[in-house]
Order: C-alpha cells, then sequence, then structure tokens
C-alpha cells in the first residue's frame, strides 16, 4: 500500500466524558445527515427495487403457460390477463416446502399454473419457473432464473433448445434424464457433459410436481384472496 | 512539506503512473471477481468511480475540522453511506447488473483504494484536487479492469459485450471465465505491464 | 439431525468449496501481502478467523433483530410512536452496510485490546497488518453472505439462524487460512528459486493462485453430491 493507515485506537482516557461531545460533534453531525440521505434514498428507491424484483418473474409468467400463443393473447384486450401471486406450503417429516405460485387466467378463467422452484444442482441452488396448465397435468414451459453452473456446459440448461424438451410433457410419470437420445415416453436428453446439471433440473420438477399435483387445481384459493 | 501536486497533476497521475491495481496492486478483490466480462466491469469501474468522487470531495470539504483519532471513522461512515447509495441506485435502475455484480458492490466500502485516496489526498487537500484525484484513479481503475475484461471474455467466450467477436470454429477457454482464469490473466498482465516499465526505464534517455 | 448434516455442508462448502480466496476473490489483499512465512500466514489467518467469528456474530443479531422487515427490537420501539401494523413493516436494511462495517472495526478494536494484553510479541509481530484486517474483504463478505440469507428470503422459515452463520463465519475463517498457508509454504520455496524479474512480488504469486485456483476447483459438486448421496 502507498501509505499505511495508523491504528485508530487513541482517544484519551483522561476527560473522555467531559469532551466527547467536543470530539465527536462531527461524526455525529455526518451520521445524522447521511442517516437522513439514506431515509431518503430508502423512500424513493424502495418501491423501485421491489417491482424490479417481481417484474423478473412476471415477464417470464405469460410465455411460461402459452408458449408460442403468448402474442395473440397479450394483443387481446378483451379478456385481461391477470396475474395473482401465492404460495403454496406442504409440511414434510422434517421440513416445510415452500413454493410461490401465480396464477394466470383470462378474463376469470384460469389458463394455468407457473410455480417458482430451488433445488441443488452441480455447483449450487437451481430456481426455477415451472408453468403447467390448471390441473398440473401437463408441463407448459420451463425457465432458468437462477443458476451457478459451470459455464459452457451447465450453463447449457438456461438454453430454450433444452428447456422446451419439457414443454407439452405430461405429469402422470417423472421425468428422466437419459445420455442418448429419449425414446421412452418422459425422458430428457442430458446437455452434453453436463449430466449432473441436467438431472438436478428434472429432479426439482419432479419433486415439484409431486407437491403441487393435486392442491394446485382450478378452484384452489390463493391466501389472501376472497371468499 | 513539498508542493502537493494540482488537480490535474493528480488527474494524470491517476491513470498510469500510480495506477490502482497494476502500481499500488489495491483494491484486488473486484480486479479478480467482476472482469469476467467488460461490462461487469465498466459498471464496477463506475460505480467506484462515483463513491471515489462523491468521497473525495466531501471529505475534503470538511477536512479541517476532522480529528486525528476520529478521521478513520468519518471516512468510514461517508464511504459506506455512498457505496449503500450507489448499491440501491443500480439495484433500481440497472438490476440484471446488479445481481450479476451481487455483494461486490458492497465489498466497495473496504477497497483499499478509496480508503487510502481518502487519506493521501482528500483529507489534504481542497475540493478541487481531491475531484481530479479522484477521476484520475477512477480512470485508471476503469482501465485495469477493462484491461483484464477483454482478454477473460474474449478468450473465454468469443465475445465482448455479447457481441461475437471470435469465429465460431474457436473453442472458448472456459476457464478464462473461472476463478482460475482471473489469478492467471492478472499475474500474466501484471508481469506485463512490470516488463514494459523495465524496458522504458533501460531506453536511453529520451528527456523523461 | 437434519441440522446438523447442514451445518457441515455449509462448513465445507465455505472452507473447502466455495473457498473464500479461490472462489470469490476476497481477502486477496493479504493472501497477497502477508502470505511470506508460514508462521506469519497462521497469525494472520487465525486473527481473521477470529474477528470473522465476532463480526457474523455481532451482524447476525443486529440483521435479525433489529434491521429486518418486521424485526422484534425495530418494530417493538416503533410501537410507541404508530400504529401495530405500521411498525412491523419497518425496514431498516438501508443501514445494513454502515452497520456491518462498524461491527467489523469495533472487532478488530476488540481482538486488537485482547492480543495487547495477553499475548504482547504476537501482537508485535502483526504491526500495522491488525487494523488493516478492517478492511479485509473476506469479513464484510461473510457478513454480506448472512445478510443475504436472512433479508429477502422468500420462505421466512429458511432464513439462517445463529448456527448457521457462526458455521460459515468460522469456516469461512479456516478456509482463508488454508488458502493463506498454503501460498506461504510454496512462496518460502519461492524465495529459493531463480524467478524472472518481470514476475517477482505479485506476479508469481498470482500465477501460483491461479494454479491453486484451479486445484480447488475439483472441490466443485462434492457437497451437492453428499447431499443427493445422504438424502
Amino acid at each position: 500500500m502507498a501509505e499505511t493507515i495508523p491504528n485508530s485506537v487513541g482517544v484519551s482516557r483522561g476527560g473522555f466524558q467531559k469532551s466527547f461531545l467536543a470530539q465527536a460533534w462531527l461524526v455525529l453531525l455526518l451520521a445524522v445527515s447521511f442517516g437522513s440521505a439514506l431515509a431518503f434514498v430508502q423512500n424513493s428507491l424502495s418501491d423501485v427495487i421491489a417491482a424490479n424484483k417481481l417484474n423478473e418473474t412476471l415477464t417470464q409468467v405469460p410465455e411460461l403457460v402459452w408458449g408460442a400463443d403468448t402474442p395473440q393473447y397479450t394483443a387481446d384486450t378483451s379478456h385481461p390477463i391477470q396475474i395473482t401471486p401465492g404460495t403454496v406450503s406442504i409440511k414434510k417429516v422434517q421440513k416445510t416446502a415452500y413454493y410461490p405460485v401465480f396464477r394466470v387466467s383470462r378474463g376469470d378463467i384460469i389458463s394455468g399454473w407457473v410455480v417458482k422452484a430451488r433445488g441443488q444442482g452441480y455447483a449450487d441452488n437451481i430456481e426455477v419457473l415451472i408453468g403447467a396448465d390448471p390441473h398440473v397435468e401437463t408441463i407448459t414451459g420451463l425457465f432458468i432464473l437462477e443458476q451457478k453452473e459451470t459455464p459452457g456446459l451447465g450453463n447449457k440448461i438456461t438454453f430454450p433448445t433444452w428447456r422446451e424438451q419439457f414443454a407439452g410433457k405430461n405429469t402422470d410419470t417423472p421425468f428422466v434424464v437419459v445420455k442418448e437420445k429419449s425414446t421412452t415416453k418422459n425422458s430428457i436428453d442430458a446437455v452434453t457433459g453436463a449430466t449432473i446439471s441436467s438431472r438436478s433440473v428434472a429432479g426439482i420438477v419432479n419433486q415439484t410436481v409431486k407437491d403441487v399435483k393435486g392442491r394446485l387445481t382450478p378452484q384452489t384459493v390463493l391466501s389472501g384472496e376472497g371468499p | 512539506m513539498s508542493k502537493l501536486p494540482t488537480a490535474s497533476e493528480r488527474f494524470i497521475q491517476g491513470i498510469l503512473p500510480e495506477n490502482p491495481v497494476y502500481r499500488q496492486l489495491l483494491g484486488l478483490c473486484p480486479t479478480l471477481a467482476v472482469t469476467n466480462g467488460l461490462k461487469p466491469a465498466l459498471t464496477m469501474a463506475m460505480a467506484v468511480g462515483m463513491v471515489l468522487l462523491c468521497a473525495n470531495v466531501i471529505i475534503s470539504l470538511i477536512r479541517g475540522l476532522l480529528k486525528p483519532h476520529l478521521r478513520i471513522v468519518a471516512f468510514t461512515l461517508t464511504i459506506a453511506t455512498f457505496v449503500t447509495i450507489v448499491d440501491r441506485a443500480l439495484s433500481a435502475y440497472m438490476y440484471p447488473m446488479s445481481k450479476t455484480l451481487g455483494p461486490y458492490i458492497p465489498l466497495i466500502i473496504v477497497n483499499c483504494i478509496i480508503i487510502c485516496r481518502c487519506e493521501v489526498c482528500a483529507s489534504r487537500q481542497g475540493p478541487l484536487a481531491a475531484a481530479g484525484d479522484a477521476l484520475g484513479q477512477s480512470l485508471g481503475f476503469g482501465l485495469a479492469l477493462a484491461s483484464i475484461a477483454m482478454v477473460r471474455e474474449l478468450l473465454g467466450t468469443g465475445m465482448l459485450l455479447g457481441i461475437p467477436i471470435l469465429p465460431d470454429v474457436w473453442p472458448p477457454w472456459v476457464i478464462m471465465v473461472l476463478p482460475p482464469g482471473a489469478f492467471l490473466t492478472f499475474g500474466l498482465l501484471l508481469a506485463g505491464v512490470n516488463w514494459i516499465r523495465a524496458w522504458r526505464s533501460n531506453q536511453p534517455q529520451r528527456g523523461n | 439431525m437434519a441440522y446438523l448434516f447442514d451445518i457441515f455442508l455449509i462448513a465445507l462448502g465455505a472452507a473447502l468449496i466455495n473457498n473464500f480466496v479461490f472462489y470469490y476473490f476476497v481477502g486477496i489483499c493479504p493472501f497477497i501481502g502477508v502470505s511470506r512465512q508460514v508462521d506469519m500466514a497462521v497469525g494472520m489467518g487465525s486473527a481473521v478467523t477470529f474477528v470473522m467469528i465476532i463480526a457474523v456474530f455481532i451482524s447476525w443479531t443486529i440483521t435479525s433483530l433489529v434491521l429486518v422487515q418486521g424485526a422484534p427490537v425495530s418494530s417493538w420501539v416503533a410501537g410507541f410512536f404508530m400504529a401495530k401494523e405500521q411498525a412491523a413493516k419497518i425496514d431498516l436494511t438501508i443501514l445494513s452496510y454502515i452497520v456491518y462495517i462498524f461491527s467489523i472495526s469495533s472487532s478488530v478494536q476488540f481482538v486488537e485490546m485482547y492480543m495487547r494484553k495477553f499475548y504482547p510479541p504476537l501482537y508485535k509481530s502483526f504491526g500495522v497488518f491488525l487494523p488493516l484486517i478492517t478492511t479485509n474483504c473476506a469479513i464484510l463478505f461473510a457478513c454480506l453472505t448472512v445478510m443475504s440469507k436472512i433479508v429477502g428470503v422468500e420462505n421466512p422459515a429458511e432464513a439462517w439462524d445463529l448456527g448457521r452463520a457462526l458455521a460459515l463465519g468460522i469456516f469461512g475463517g479456516v478456509g482463508f487460512t488454508i488458502a493463506i498457508v498454503i501460498m506461504a509454504g510454496i512462496r518460502e520455496e519461492l524465495d529459493l528459486c531463480d524467478i524472472p524479474a518481470p514476475f517477482k512480488g505479485a506476479a508469481i504469486t498470482l500465477i501460483v493462485g491461479g494454479i491453486l485456483s484451479m486445484a480447488f476447483m475439483g472441490f466443485v459438486g462434492v457437497d451437492s453430491g453428499i447431499r443427493t448421496a445422504l438424502m
């Protein structure tokens, strides 16, 4: 370092009480003015930041339910799209599984569900958005929100060409990841060189389907909604 | 005490001769962490620049009132406040980039560059010199980050700023965007800078 | 049992798999500056670990009890000035970074006073490096990681408790110590080698660090493998 920073312990012990205000008035003044500046920043920006966080998910939701047909539904102003957020909690033996869900409806008719799920990937947690039909009998879309997999290998799970393997598949049997070309009903081709990442995503989808199927139906009322 | 450098001298010094990364070896944590892409590197340099400028100017405005043993507290308070403001501003207006940079924006608080400049320049000179110093050091920091980021992103993904530059046939050196690539790239570039400096000082005097 | 398993995985992750120096690039300045001799490195690593534990303890406590939205202390105090529903919405997280950096400064002061009283020769040998621990990115990084596991977590039941936070603090410091001691051992050997002039000093340290980082990349995926195998 160009210069060393000396030890900041040096407040004289004698007469500490007497001269505290004289010594520290500047720091206290700075603290008060900076505190007000921060309160101002908090007031003006906290809503923008919260909206950013929510929009990150919301912008993906229509496409997860309708796929390639999305433009015709978003353009149809006679039946406006409503996205209602909610949560699903399932008590299990050791912990409670917690899923933020979004109900997508047009007019008042439900079009599908989007569930946010997370699980362990190869390197770290993977967070996904799973689109499903109103009875969670078919997967309509998959989107990877967060992943820290190996660049060039594991992070190919974010590519649409890999994710669209899930779309249109039935949820009655669990998804299985295979290395060669898939032949059986619910098999998914692994990303070359990233079998563990691919299996993790399939595992997350399987676990989510197992947890929410039966709880998410066209009649489900999300918490916070009226009767 | 010798005459202190003027604002423009501070500015010029900060870019190359007293470059914070290559010469002073300060602020190495973000240098290695965010340089796996050119865009995060430039965003980080801009964030550090804003914090450095604000902190330098404020500290130099109150430099006469600082008690010696409480000045570190004052520096820390000022820097932490501006970093919080910059962090919130980034989350509000550049949300995806804020997520990419993650915890490295708040780590600007302990970035040695800013505390060092406050100590060396801002607490001793007027606002104009402090501002010149801040701008020069940030420009130097940005140049250093950009140099490393360009190498890492180009060799690691074949792209710069997301635009493919290298032809498809060229296989990306994925190690470059991973942690080892950061260490190796910076180490080699640092050796290169040292070599150039040694070569220039060995050149016959040309009135430098 | 699952709790201990979780703690074990956090500890393993912080020390080896997501090593603070080789994966997250924090604590690089002392890593390059102080890693000349093994005994200095061990001392530095222990000091950083000690400070990290205290700092993580203070920051977890203040974050959970005061800063987070709906925290017990802040909503109780605000309850004197406003309605209960409004008081529960008080969000002081904007002050997080200031609180953390000052808790780190206080921890360093505390460790300094302790060392000066009980280990004077060690204190002398540290010299100016002890106050410089305040600017060590690794400690602030540990506090920020703990914060990210408390603030903004969607499922309140998944917010980290004190045990997990301390596990991160202790083993993050252990990981830093491992990194800096390995580096010191290698540098002691490098002192006997003939290094080309441009590489002397920081450059060769960084290149050796790069090779070490490559070695530590071998640990990636270990925790997910253990988790899958045992669950």
